[in-house]
């Protein structure tokens, strides 16, 4: 059982790798890492203020180095979370439809595993590629801003968490779509699409005040409660990395509800198929 | 006890429904099947008479309409039941970020093989399909007939009881056919049982003790090849016989003509072969072969078959 999953996870990062898209993923975060510990240069001037500068050019201004820190993590989050997410489902969106051609997953299908396995063993190796992209960023930049300032705050490391469990939620939409229609491309947009329409669905008490309708009011709410809360987790996200308090852990359990059913869904979707 | 049985088909069924039109193709119709474990069985049947499909569901990769399949007793629909299964799919589409070693050690992780056994048998078998030189360089560089090759790998790596190969010396020259057939033949003689589905019927005949022939998803014919291609009567070739004697011979037999300057007879029985020997002897006339006449799996198959390809079209049922 332990060798059969690790198997399927090992070949998802096989095939991964053998994607340029994840090393374009890989590369970008060494960028960003080499930016933080050659380009940006923090001066401590009076232990508690700092100057920064770039590319040897000072900015002038002193300001407080923990402030300064959080901000270079919020920053660095809210890339993370929003380009790094996008990529990150971009280059997924292929890893379920690969599986399912003709001629491998009759293979596949014949040796001893369920297929509930053999789904699980691919979204968790999924997960894992970029679970270890995030944390490689992540704890790069953490490491050398703890280096260079001697400010470790942890709370930082939360982005990690976040952004990995936003982006299983969000994969459980890529593996449905992988498993009804065996396409990449409409994976991609329907996921993309789901992160840009959760900024616009959080809004609800703009709405409820615009929408005139209580029918139309009930949609939005329910829309709103449905599909997962990427933005107001990404809200939470930069509460978390600048150490303010979380003011509810709701939008976590209604995306990780989401992402359970969809993902329900995909196993009974390819339990059920002809191949 | 182990089921003596590899695998029994049941009233086994696959109804495809388009699901906008509602027609449907009855790809396999009620096929109840059994191969008895050490067999060496071929299923043959021409294009879309449903052999690829039967091997799905036995393998559980399509699910039956109606019907069971068990391997070794148990039921296809448990994974656990193709533990003893190795397969060779038809145009399969090995991932080439693999190399061979690769390939080997994922197909063998999936059949339940732990580490250090995968690292004794992977050298093994990229050996025993002559790979041993190319188990590190990615299958991407492989030709047709290596990939054959390493997919056979593949299929036994695990030691399995039953071999199900889906034309298994496709693009194989006959180098590489001769090496799978002596695979093949080793793995016979340990009491593996293997099925092989092909369309190259002297490959079938050259190998499988049994045959089943699909036609239309239909099972039309089961048998010994031995016996499904034993023929009735005997064939005489002799030569210098003179028209006078031929015309003769030729009243007592089922059938005669000529072939490279020799006269050919086939008579019914013994009793009519011997009297005609001794007339031809008499005559002084060379006799160059007697032998039981046979009929190759050919003449059995297009006679089971009709003559007919099998691309139906679907049916209109909304049901």
């Amino acid at each position: 059982m332990i060798d059969v999953t690790t198997a399927l996870i090992r070949d998802t990062f096989r095939e991964a790798f053998a994607r340029k898209i994840f090393w374009g993923l890989f590369g970008l975060s060494t960028l960003m890492i080499l930016f933080f510990l050659f380009i940006m240069k923090i001066d401590i001037v009076e232990g508690a203020t700092a100057t920064l500068s770039l590319f040897g050019r000072d900015n002038g201004r002193a300001m407080q180095v923990d402030r300064l820190v959080k901000g270079v993590y919020g920053g660095i989050a809210t890339f993370l979370y929003t380009w790094g997410m996008a990529l990150s489902v971009f280059a997924s969106s292929g890893l379920i439809p690969s599986v399912l051609e003709p001629g491998r997953i009759e293979l596949i299908l014949s040796k001893p595993l369920s297929r509930t396995h053999l789904l699980l063993g691919r979204f968790v190796g999924n997960v894992a590629v970029v679970a270890l992209n995030t944390a490689y960023l992540v704890l790069g930049v953490w490491i050398i801003f703890g280096v260079k300032t001697n400010i470790w705050g942890r709370q930082f490391l939360w982005s990690i968490l976040t952004t990995v469990f936003i982006f299983a939620v969000l994969l459980t939409v890529v593996v449905l779509i992988g498993v009804l229609f065996e396409s990449a491309a409409l994976a991609t947009m329907v996921t993309v699409g789901l992160m840009i329409v959760s900024p616009i669905l959080a809004q609800t008490s703009t709405m409820m005040r615009l929408l005139s309708s209580e029918t139309a009011r009930d949609a939005w709410r329910l829309l709103y409660q449905v599909l997962p809360k990427v933005y107001d987790v990404g809200r939470m996200t930069l509460d978390l990395v600048r150490s303010q308090q979380v003011e509810s852990l709701q939008p976590v359990y209604t995306s990780a509800m989401f992402g359970a059913a969809v993902l329900g869904a995909a196993i009974y979707v390819f339990t059920r198929r002809d191949f | 006890m182990a089921s003596e049985v590899a695998i029994a088909a049941e009233n086994l069924t696959k109804v495809y429904q388009s699901r906008w039109s509602g027609k449907t193709v009855r790809a396999v119709d009620g096929i109840s099947l059994e191969v008895r474990r050490g067999a060496t069985f071929g299923l043959l049947g021409p294009n879309g008479a449903g052999k690829t499909t039967f091997v799905k569901m036995l393998l559980s990769a399509v699910r039956p309409t109606a019907g069971s399949a068990r391997l070794f007793g148990r039921n296809a629909a448990d994974p656990q039941s193709r533990s003893p299964i190795g397969y060779l799919p038809e145009n399969h589409r090995f991932p080439t970020y693999f190399t061979g070693y690769g390939m080997l050690d994922f197909y063998a992780s999936l059949s339940g093989m732990n580490g250090p056994e995968r690292l004794r048998r992977i050298p093994e078998m990229l050996a025993m399909v002559g790979l041993d030189n190319w188990g590190h360089v990615r299958i991407g560089k492989y030709s047709k007939g290596m990939l054959q090759r390493l997919g056979l790998a593949q299929a036994i790596i695990h030691r399995p009881q039953l071999l199900i190969l889906d034309e298994p010396s496709d693009g194989v020259d006959p180098v590489g056919r001769r090496q799978i057939r002596e695979i093949l033949h080793g793995l016979e003689e340990t009491g593996v049982t293997i099925f092989i589905n092909s369309h190259l019927l002297q490959e079938v005949e050259l190998f499988c003790q049994e045959v089943a022939i699909l036609r239309k998803g239909r099972l039309v014919l089961t048998g010994r090849v031995a016996e499904l291609t034993k023929g009735k009567g005997y064939r005489l070739s002799a030569s210098g016989v003179s028209d006078e004697l031929r015309q003769r011979l030729a009243a007592d037999a089922a059938s005669a003509g000529s072939n490279n300057g020799f006269s050919e007879f086939v008579f019914p029985d013994r009793a009519n072969v011997n009297a005609a020997i001794d007339a031809l002897r008499a005559a002084g006339c060379e006799i160059e072969s007697v032998a039981p006449s046979a009929s190759t799996l050919e003449d059995v198959f297009v006679q089971a078959v009709g003559g007919a390809s099998e691309e139906r079209p679907p049916t209109e049922n909304r049901s």
